[in-house]
C-alpha cells in the first residue's frame, strides 16, 4: 500500500477521481513499467536512493507524470523487494569505532597550522589503515543502513508490466480511502465473501435489504457514530482488494477533501480494477455450481434460490449458499461448509441460535467431522459431494417439523 | 422505570458501549448528550474519554443493577524508588495537578525539569502509566528515565514494536494506531510536549482512553492554528505555568547568539540563480493570464505541465543547495577550532547534511532511525568527552536530554519560533558561570536569511550579534 504522500486524487463536483493509468491514455505507460520492472530485477545491490533515482529519470521528459505518481511506483517496487537490512548493526558498531578513534584527532581540518595540525585526509588515510580497509570502503558501510543508503538484495518481482499498472490503480484507489469515513456497497452477488472480508478487515456492518437478493451495506468502525473520523480508512483500504475481486457490486465511499469538504469515490464492478486476490473461494463455488446443476430449478414442489437472503443481526451474520423455499411458503437455508474446526463450529453454533426461527441446514464434508462430534438434527454429512436423496429427506423433515409447531401455536 | 436487566457497560476499540439503558435514563456528564444510539450492535455508544465520569453516575444510579466490564488499570508497586527531591517549583507544580483531581497541564520552559514532575507523578499515583512522547528518541529517553527512577523495564508501543506492559511508552503517531486496542489499560496518561496532541488525528490518543488522570506537559502550548485550546478537555485545564523569561538567568544560562553568513561557492550561486530564473520566469508567464498565481497552483499543474515540474524541481534544488553549501563545512571547521575542548552541538537542516557533517568531520549523528543502543553510546561518549561534537538533524529538536554543551551551531532547519526556543534549551542548560553560544550559519542572498530574521522574533533572542567572517 502507499503511504498518503504518494495519494494523488482530483476532486471535482464533489467526486473523488484517483488517479488511474488507462490503455487508451496511457497505452505508454506500459513500455514505462517495462522499464521500470528492468531497473529493479537489474539492480541487486544498488542503493535504494540510486534505484529511485533511475525510475525517476526515466519520466525525465515524460508530460503528463506528476512527482507523486513516480514516488508511487518506487513504493510499489521496494514492497517488492528485500533490501540489505544490517540487522547485527555492523554499520553502527563501525561508525562509533571510527569516530572514537577520529575523537582523539578532533577538529580535522583542510588546512593545518600550529595549534590544529589534523589534516583531514592524512588521518583518514590513517584511520583506513588501521583497519585494513581502504577510506572508500569505510565511506561506502559508514551509514550504509540508512534507508535511502540500503542495497537491493533480492526483487521478488511483478508478473508483468501490466500487472505493475494494475497494482498502482488499485494501490490509488487505497490511498484515496485513507481519507475515507465509510463505505457504502449495494451488492447482489458474493455477499459471503464481502462480509467475511470486511470482518478481516476489522470493519463493523449496517445491513439493509432493498430486494429480492439485494443489499446495501454500510461499513465503518466502532466510533463512527460519534464523530467524523478518518481512522478506519486504513481498514477500507485492506478490505477494498476483496470487493474489487468479487462480482456483482457497486461502492460509495465518503471522503473529506484537503479543504475539509465532503466528495464522494464512486466505484462498481464495472470501472473494471483488477484485484491480486483470486475470486471469491474457488472451491466452494464450484461445489455449489455442480450441486445447482443436479439440483435443478425445481424438484418436488421445492424451488432453488442461490444466496437469495442474508440473516442478520447487529454484528451476526448467516449468508446461505442456497435457500429452498416450498410451494407452500416453508423456506429452508443451506450453508456448504467445506472444512470445519472445532472454533468454527463453535461460532456456528452462536450463530444458529441466533436465528434459531430460521429453518437452517449445513452440509459438512464427512471427513473433516471429527472423532466423537455429535451431528446435529440440522447438520448433513457428505462425502464427495453433496447427494441429493438425504438432502430432499432433510428438507421434507424441516416442513413436516413446521408444520407441527404451527399445529401446536394454535 | 427502571428495566430489571443487568446494565453494563463495556470497552469497545476505544469507545463505551452501555446495554439495557432506555433514553431517559443515560447518564450526562456534559451540557449535550454524549452518547448515540448504535443500531449496528444494539447499544449506546460513546468515547473512552468519558469513562471516569460515566461511571460516577451509573453507580451512583444504578447501583446493583450496574456492572463495569471496562477492564481495571494494573496497580504498580514500586518497591524502590530513586527520584531526586523536587525543586520548590516542581513541588509546586505537581501540588497544582493533584488539586485538580491529577487532570490538567503543566507549562515549564525546556531545562527545568518536566521529566522529575511526571516521574513523581507516576510514583504517587502507583496506577498503570501511558507515556506519549512526540518522536522514537524522546520515548526511548522516557524508557531511561523510568528504568533508572524505578528499576522497571517499560514496554515500547513504535519503532515497530508493539509490547504493551502496565507501564508503557510510545510516540503520538503509534498512540493514534495502538489506543483503540490498549485504550482501557490505563489509569495515568502522560502526554510529553503536549503542543503535539490536539491535531486532528492525534487526539485520538486522548479521547480513545478511559485513563481518569492526566497530565499534559509542554514549554510551548500555542499552536498557530489555536487548537490548543482543546487540551483543555483532552487533557484538563492548565494548573501550573511558569513563564520563560523567569526561567532564565535563575536555571538557564545566560546565551550569545551570532549569526554566521556565509556565501555560495560560484558553482552553488549559479545553480542557485539559474533554478531562481526558472522559478521566476514560469510563474511571471503564468501571472499574465492569471493575477494570483500562487504556489499551491503550480503544485497542482506539475502533473500536467513538465514547465512546472521543472520549476518545482528547481525549488527543492535550491533548497538542498541552501542546507548542504559547502561554505557551511567551512565555517564549521572554524566553530571547531575556536571551541576546542569544549562540547557542541550541530544542528542540521537535512539527514543528508548530518551525514555530509558526519563523514566530513568523523563525528557521531543521532538521525530518527538511530538506534537505541548507538543512541546511548553516543549520548555517553558526548558526554564523557570523548566525542567533541555531536551531530543531529531536527529530531533533537525537543525536550532530548542531551548532556551539557555550551555552544551549539544551526546550519539548517525551519524559522518557527518554537523550534527555536527548544533548540535554545538544549544550549542554555545551566553549568557553572560560562555563556552558552548559538551560531547561526545563513546563506546570504538567499530565503534563509528571512528565515532567521522571522527565528529572532522569539523573545529568547534578544541580544543578537552579527558577526561576519
Amino acid at each position: 500500500m502507499l503511504t498518503s504522500e504518494q495519494s494523488i486524487v482530483e476532486f471535482k463536483a464533489g467526486r473523488a477521481i484517483p488517479d488511474r493509468l488507462t490503455r487508451s491514455i496511457h497505452r505508454h505507460y506500459t513500455e514505462y513499467a517495462e522499464k521500470m520492472l528492468y531497473v529493479y530485477r537489474n539492480g541487486i545491490g544498488q542503493q535504494r536512493r540510486r534505484l529511485h533515482r533511475q525510475i525517476q529519470s526515466l519520466f525525465a521528459d515524460e508530460p503528463d507524470c506528476p512527482v507523486r505518481r513516480i514516488q508511487a511506483f518506487c513504493k510499489l517496487l521496494d514492497d517488492k523487494s528485500t533490501f540489505q537490512s544490517d540487522p547485527e548493526g555492523k554499520a553502527a558498531k563501525l561508525r562509533l569505532q571510527v569516530f572514537a578513534e577520529a575523537g582523539r584527532f578532533h577538529p580535522l581540518v583542510k588546512q593545518t597550522d600550529r595549534l590544529f595540525e589534523h589534516d583531514e585526509k592524512r588521518i583518514k588515510a590513517q584511520l583506513a589503515d588501521k583497519l585494513s580497509l581502504t577510506w572508500d570502503q569505510i565511506e561506502q558501510s559508514l551509514y550504509s543502513d540508512v534507508i535511502a543508503f540500503q542495497r537491493l538484495k533480492q526483487f521478488e518481482g511483478l508478473l508483468n508490466a501490466s500487472a505493475l499498472l494494475s497494482r498502482y490503480n488499485v494501490a490509488q484507489l487505497q490511498a484515496c480511502l485513507y481519507r475515507a469515513e465509510s463505505m457504502t456497497v449495494i451488492a447482489n452477488d458474493d455477499l459471503k465473501t464481502i462480509l467475511r472480508y470486511a470482518k478481516l478487515a476489522r470493519l463493523l456492518h449496517e445491513i439493509v435489504r432493498l430486494g429480492p437478493a439485494k443489499y446495501r451495506i454500510v461499513f465503518s468502525g466502532p466510533a463512527s457514530v460519534l464523530r467524523e473520523t478518518r481512522r478506519y480508512g486504513v481498514n477500507l483500504a485492506k478490505f477494498l482488494p476483496a470487493l474489487l475481486a468479487c462480482k456483482g457490486w457497486k461502492m460509495t465511499a465518503s471522503v473529506k477533501t484537503p479543504w475539509k469538504q465532503p466528495a464522494k469515490l464512486i466505484l462498481s464492478e464495472k470501472d473494471g480494477f483488477t484485484s491480486h486476490l483470486p475470486s471469491p473461494d474457488e472451491f466452494d463455488s464450484a461445489l455449489e455450481e455442480s450441486f445447482a446443476k443436479k439440483f435443478g430449478p425445481k424438484r418436488k414442489g421445492w424451488r432453488l434460490i442461490r444466496e437469495g437472503e442474508i440473516l442478520h443481526e447487529h454484528q451476526k451474520t448467516f449468508v446461505p449458499d442456497f435457500t429452498f423455499r416450498h410451494e407452500d411458503g416453508v423456506q429452508v437455508l443451506l450453508e456448504i461448509v467445506g472444512f470445519w474446526t472445532p472454533e468454527y463450529l463453535a461460532h456456528r453454533r452462536e450463530t444458529l441460535q441466533q436465528f434459531r426461527h430460521h429453518n437452517i441446514l449445513i452440509a459438512v464434508p464427512e471427513k473433516s467431522l471429527r472423532e466423537g462430534a455429535t451431528v446435529g438434527k440440522n447438520v448433513l454429512a457428505y462425502k464427495t459431494a453433496l447427494r441429493l436423496t438425504p438432502l430432499m429427506e432433510a428438507l421434507e423433515r424441516i416442513r413436516a417439523e413446521n408444520a407441527t409447531t404451527a399445529g401446536s401455536n394454535l | 422505570m427502571k428495566s430489571n436487566k443487568q446494565i453494563s457497560l463495556s470497552f469497545d476499540r476505544g469507545t463505551l458501549l452501555l446495554t439495557n439503558v432506555v433514553r431517559k435514563e443515560l447518564p450526562d456528564i456534559v451540557a449535550s448528550s454524549v452518547w448515540r444510539w448504535d443500531s449496528r450492535v444494539g447499544a449506546w455508544r460513546c468515547d473512552a474519554i468519558h469513562y471516569a465520569a460515566i461511571r460516577k453516575a451509573l453507580v451512583e444510579r444504578f447501583g446493583a443493577h450496574f456492572s463495569d466490564n471496562v477492564m481495571e488499570p494494573a496497580c504498580i508497586s514500586w518497591p524502590k524508588v530513586d527520584l531526586p527531591r523536587l525543586r520548590p517549583e516542581q513541588t509546586k507544580a505537581l501540588a497544582a495537578w493533584k488539586q485538580a483531581d491529577s487532570r490538567g497541564q503543566i507549562i515549564m520552559p525546556t531545562g527545568t525539569g518536566k521529566t522529575e514532575v511526571a516521574l513523581a507523578a507516576m510514583a504517587r499515583t502507583k496506577t498503570a502509566t501511558l507515556v506519549v512522547a512526540p518522536v522514537r528518541d524522546l520515548m526511548y529517553q522516557w524508557h531511561r528515565r523510568i528504568l533508572q527512577a524505578f528499576d522497571y523495564d517499560a514496554g515500547i508501543v513504535g519503532d515497530s514494536l508493539a509490547n504493551i506492559k502496565p507501564i508503557t511508552v510510545t510516540t503520538y503517531d503509534s498512540a493514534y494506531i495502538h489506543m483503540a486496542k490498549m485504550g482501557a489499560g490505563f489509569g495515568l496518561l502522560v502526554f510529553d510536549e503536549e503542543h503535539h496532541l490536539p491535531g486532528k488525528c492525534r487526539r485520538e490518543a486522548a479521547i480513545l482512553s478511559t485513563a481518569a488522570m492526566r497530565l499534559g506537559l509542554t514549554a510551548t502550548p500555542q499552536r498557530s492554528d489555536g487548537l490548543h485550546k482543546d487540551l483543555d478537555w483532552l487533557i484538563g485545564p492548565v494548573v501550573y505555568d511558569m513563564p520563560f523569561k523567569q526561567a532564565e538567568g535563575s536555571m538557564l544560562a545566560n546565551f550569545d547568539v551570532v549569526r554566521i553568513p556565509v556565501a555560495l561557492n560560484d558553482n552553488e550561486q549559479a545553480t542557485y540563480d539559474q533554478c531562481s530564473r526558472v522559478i521566476r520566469h514560469f510563474i511571471t508567464s503564468r501571472r499574465k493570464e492569471q493575477s494570483g498565481y500562487s504556489w499551491q497552483d503550480l503544485c497542482k499543474e506539475s502533473g500536467k505541465e513538465p514547465q512546472a515540474r521543472n520549476a518545482q524541481k528547481a525549488y527543492y534544488l535550491k533548497q538542498s543547495i541552501e542546507n548542504r553549501a559547502a561554505e557551511k563545512l567551512r565555517v564549521l571547521e572554524d566553530v571547531f577550532r575556536l571551541h576546542k575542548g569544549q562540547q557542541i552541538l550541530v544542528f542540521a537542516g537535512s539527514n543528508i547534511m548530518a551525514i555530509d557533517v558526519s563523514r566530513h568531520f568523523l563525528v557521531p549523528t543521532i538521525l530518527s532511525h538511530t538506534r537505541k543502543r548507538e543512541r546511548l553510546a553516543v549520548l555517553d561518549g558526548f558526554a564523557k568527552s570523548k566525542f567533541e561534537v555531536l551531530v543531529a538533524n531536527r529530531v533533537l529538536d525537543e525536550g532530548i536530554d542531551v548532556p551539557e554543551a555550551k555552544v551549539a551551531v544551526i546550519i539548517g532547519g525551519q524559522g518557527s519560533t518554537r523550534q527555536a526556543k527548544q533548540r535554545l534549551g538544549r544550549v542554555l542548560r545551566k553549568s557553572g558561570n560560562a555563556r552558552a553560544t548559538l551560531y547561526e550559519v545563513v546563506c546570504e542572498n538567499t530565503k534563509e536569511v528571512q528565515r532567521s530574521r522571522k527565528r529572532r522574533k522569539s523573545d529568547a533572542y534578544e541580544r543578537t550579534i552579527h558577526r561576519g567572517v
